[in-house]
This record gives structure tokens, C-alpha cells and sequence, in this order.
């Protein structure tokens, strides 16, 4: 017999198979739209090609935009104490909470062509033209997974006992050797999730990605933005392409489960 | 050699002292809170001396009125921490072989100096097993291997024998010992545990609150 604290209320349990099937019902929704026999020539539509080679091409340079700038940043929150802190935590976590569309005309402000505070500097000086451009894409893209690869970070650098980073120091390891050789290995787990959520969610973005980048088919068309676009003018593509978004996606969380998402407790 | 006159002060503990050891195994006696581990932290570089002056290995190593402070890396001392601190995601030989490595040596001469130490320690067996899944005797007896390996020039071992059995702790004991007199260097010992320090040490100083 179970003990009471280990008992699961009725309602509880009734609420979590509501969570389940809240999340489940547009899957198998998107699923059972998707035309299955013109699957393979929808996919391999010259658009759909595109638009999937853009979005994965531009999420990964994203991701390794956001590890770039996020991992310093992490750095720095998690293990420094310094004025204004508590404002760059703010500043970190803006993007996640701002509307997309909000970010993508923060963005047009910073770097856009003509009044951009940076962007008009960038297009007199070397003729870097980021706005309707991939790099558009990318910088919107990593803009708005910047917030999760840090928090990742910082979460796992805090959780890192120092201990060891000292005896590698007392052993003779300078600052780098330090950091690839003792702390990269311990932060393995929150960097590994701290890039796939990061890059999931520059997969995903929409908002900025139109308002900053545009949705220039072959240029700067990625595959959320091709769906919406493919919805009114063809919904089979729509959903064809939505289906290859879901695979990749349960792809990865299907090869990580074992090492990172929730293994080691079942 | 090392010279420490100040005071050790981490966090809320301050503590002044005065310690100077030579080419001998110096044992650190007392209860716990008199700074025993504070004040090898101290000579390793961890935690800056809070006044007065350091040397350790012939050099002046921190002297706060000086503004000067040696990185530990660049002390070249061996030690070995009271909780271990094996490195969890390495095997018990690459540990063992770190602060090697660290020092300039290949991988594989380090891992082969590093494997016969391991053999002399007993714990050769568990060489290619992951440190984190060692036993807390075998866990410490690689912990000595890596602070005595790369031959520093000071040692500082902190509870050394406080996880090996009763039945193996005189040959630990001889081997430390051994390693220690081959080395001469300056080494503080410290331990909870009179006897360990009478057999390891050539002196024995004795802190109390």
C-alpha cells in the first residue's frame, strides 16, 4: 500500500491529462491534415527547399551568434558581482518577454538601413546592408534566443561547485585551460539544453524575423514564415512543411532524452 | 620553504599565524575552526592572505601591503583537498595524470608516470574508472597521487587519510611519507588524527580556539 504523501489526488491527475491533451490535440490535428501522398513532392517544392535551408542554415548561425555573446554573459551574472547587474539580467530576459514583432522593430532601430543607430553606420562605412538580408535573419533570430541560452548558462555555472575550477587552478591550469578542461565539462548538460532550446527557438521565430528581415522568398523566407505564407495560397504545403518542423524537432528531443531531457530520473 | 606571518582571513574567520617550514613535514593539529584548512587554502593561493606576508618556494607569493598576490597556478604547489576534489568526469588515471599535463608533460608519459603512482598507492585497479564513482578510500588515494605526481615544490594535504581503512592506513602512511622525503620539499600535514600526524610529520604544531 502507498504511503499518503506518495498518493496523487484525482484532480490533479485529471488536470495533468488535460495538460497532455491540451498539448497533444494540435499535433495530431496538424497530422491528420497532412496530405501523406503528396508529402515527399511538397517537401521538395523549390520553395519549401529554400525555405528550410534558410531557416536551418540561419538557427544554427543564430545558436552560435547566441553562444558567442550568451556564454561571456552567463559568465559574468553567475559568477561576478558588479554595478547594474541586476539591470543586465532585465536587459537578458527582455527578448523573451518582448512581442516578437516588438523585437523586430527594436532591431530596425539598432541596425535598420536609413535610421538605424548602428545599421546606418554599418551601410556608409562597409556597405553591410543587414535589414531584408540573411544576416537579418540570423540577428533576429539570435536576438530572441539569446535570453534562453543565458539563462541555461548562468543556471548551470551557478550550480557548478567551485571546487574543482580551484584544485585544477592549484594544480597549475591558467584561465582558459581552466575553463575548457574542468568547467566546459561540468556546464556540459546546461550547455547542451541551453543551445537546443536556443536553437528550437530561433527554428520557431516569426515576428522579428518578418519585421526585421522581411519574407524575401530564397532570401529571407524561413519555414515559419513560408507556412503562414503557404497557408492561403497552398495549405498542403503549409502542412507539409509544418510536419518536416515538427519531425526535425521531435527528432532532437527524441536523441537527447536519454543524455539531457529528464533520463536520469526514469 | 614556506613562510606565512599574518593573518588568514576567509569570511567571517580571521586567524593570525606564524609558520615557518623548511624541507620537513610540518603537522597541523587542532579542533575544528581553528583555521587548519584555512590557512592551507591560504599558502595554495585560494583565498588572498588578509595582512602580512607569504613566501612560499623561495618567492614572496602575497603580501597584501605590497599589492602583490600569486595566482595559484603559478605557486607550484601540490594538494590535497580535504572533500577530494577529483574532477567527477574523468577517470581516476587522467586525474591523476592533470597536474602533469599541466605542466608541460605528454599525455601518454603523464598517464604512464601517473600509472605506476597509482600502483604504488594501491589503487591501480580502478585506474580507468570515472572518478566519481570511486570509493572514498580509493577517491583520496588518487587525491595524494595527484598532489605528489608532478613533483610540486611545496605539498599541503588536507585530512589525507581521514577515508582509508584502518587496515591500509600504515602503508598509505609509508607511502606519503616516502614520496615526501624523496621530494624534500616544504609539507603541512594537517589532521585530525594524532597518530597519523606523529608517524607522518618531523613537528607538529598545535592550534586551539
Amino acid at each position: 500500500m502507498s504511503s499518503v504523501s506518495s498518493q496523487t489526488p484525482r484532480f490533479v491527475r485529471i488536470g495533468a491529462l488535460l495538460g497532455v491533451v491540451f498539448l497533444a490535440l494540435p499535433i495530431v490535428g496538424l497530422l491528420k491534415r497532412v496530405a501523406w501522398s503528396t508529402l515527399w513532392g511538397q517537401v521538395t517544392d523549390v520553395s519549401t527547399r529554400d525555405a528550410l535551408r534558410i531557416s536551418l542554415y540561419a538557427s544554427v548561425c543564430a545558436t552560435v551568434l547566441a553562444l558567442v555573446l550568451g556564454l561571456p554573459l552567463a559568465w559574468c551574472l553567475a559568477r561576478m558581482q558588479f554595478a547594474g547587474r541586476r539591470f543586465v539580467r532585465a536587459l537578458v530576459l527582455l527578448p523573451m518577454v518582448l512581442p516578437p514583432v516588438v523585437g523586430g522593430v527594436a532591431l530596425l532601430g539598432a541596425y535598420g538601413k536609413t535610421n538605424g543607430l548602428l545599421g546606418g553606420v554599418l551601410d556608409r562605412l562597409f556597405g553591410i546592408q543587414l535589414t531584408y538580408s540573411l544576416w537579418g535573419v540570423i540577428i533576429a533570430e539570435a536576438f530572441v534566443a539569446l535570453p534562453f541560452l543565458v539563462l541555461a548558462l548562468e543556471g548551470g555555472l551557478r550550480s557548478i561547485d567551485t571546487k574543482y575550477e580551484e584544485a585544477a587552478a592549484v594544480m597549475g591550469a591558467k584561465d582558459l585551460t581552466r575553463f575548457m578542461r574542468v568547467t566546459l565539462p561540468l556546464l556540459k548538460p546546461s550547455l547542451v539544453a541551453g543551445v537546443m532550446l536556443a536553437w528550437a527557438r530561433a527554428l520557431g521565430e516569426f515576428g522579428a524575423t518578418i519585421t526585421f528581415a522581411g519574407n524575401i522568398q530564397g532570401r529571407t523566407q524561413t519555414a515559419p514564415l513560408a507556412v503562414y505564407t503557404m497557408l492561403e495560397s497552398n495549405p498542403e504545403g503549409a502542412y507539409a512543411l509544418s510536419f518536416v518542423l515538427v519531425a526535425i524537432c521531435v527528432g532532437v528531443l527524441v536523441g537527447l532524452r536519454d543524455r539531457w531531457i529528464g533520463g536520469a530520473s526514469e | 620553504m614556506i613562510s606565512l606571518h599574518g593573518t588568514v582571513a576567509v569570511g567571517e574567520f580571521s586567524r593570525q599565524f606564524s609558520l615557518d617550514v623548511g624541507n620537513e613535514i610540518v603537522g597541523v593539529f587542532g579542533a575544528n575552526g581553528t583555521g587548519k584548512t584555512s590557512l592551507l587554502r591560504t599558502i595554495a593561493g585560494l583565498c588572498p592572505l588578509g595582512e602580512g606576508e607569504l613566501i612560499a618556494n623561495g618567492v614572496m607569493v602575497d603580501a597584501p601591503a605590497k599589492h602583490l598576490f600569486v595566482q595559484p597556478e603559478l605557486r607550484n604547489i601540490g594538494m590535497v583537498f580535504q572533500d577530494h576534489s577529483l574532477f567527477p568526469f574523468m577517470t581516476a588515471l587522467d586525474n591523476a595524470a592533470f597536474p602533469l599535463t599541466m605542466r608541460g608533460v605528454k599525455r601518454n608519459a603523464a598517464r604512464k608516470l601517473a600509472s605506476e603512482m597509482l600502483d604504488q598507492f594501491g589503487v591501480a585497479n580502478v585506474a580507468q574508472q570515472l572518478a566519481s564513482t570511486l570509493s572514498g578510500g580509493q577517491s583520496q588515494r588518487v587525491a595524494i597521487v595527484r598532489a605528489l605526481v608532478g613533483s610540486p615544490q611545496a605539498v599541503l594535504l588536507d585530512e589525507p587519510l581521514s577515508a582509508i581503512d584502518d587496515e591500509s592506513r600504515e602503508s598509505v602512511r609509508n607511502q606519503i611519507r616516502e614520496h615526501l622525503d624523496r621530494l624534500a620539499v616544504s609539507a603541512i600535514v594537517v589532521s585530525h588524527d594524532r597518530a597519523d600526524l606523529d608517524h607522518l610529520c618531523s613537528r607538529i604544531e598545535n592550534y586551539t580556539r
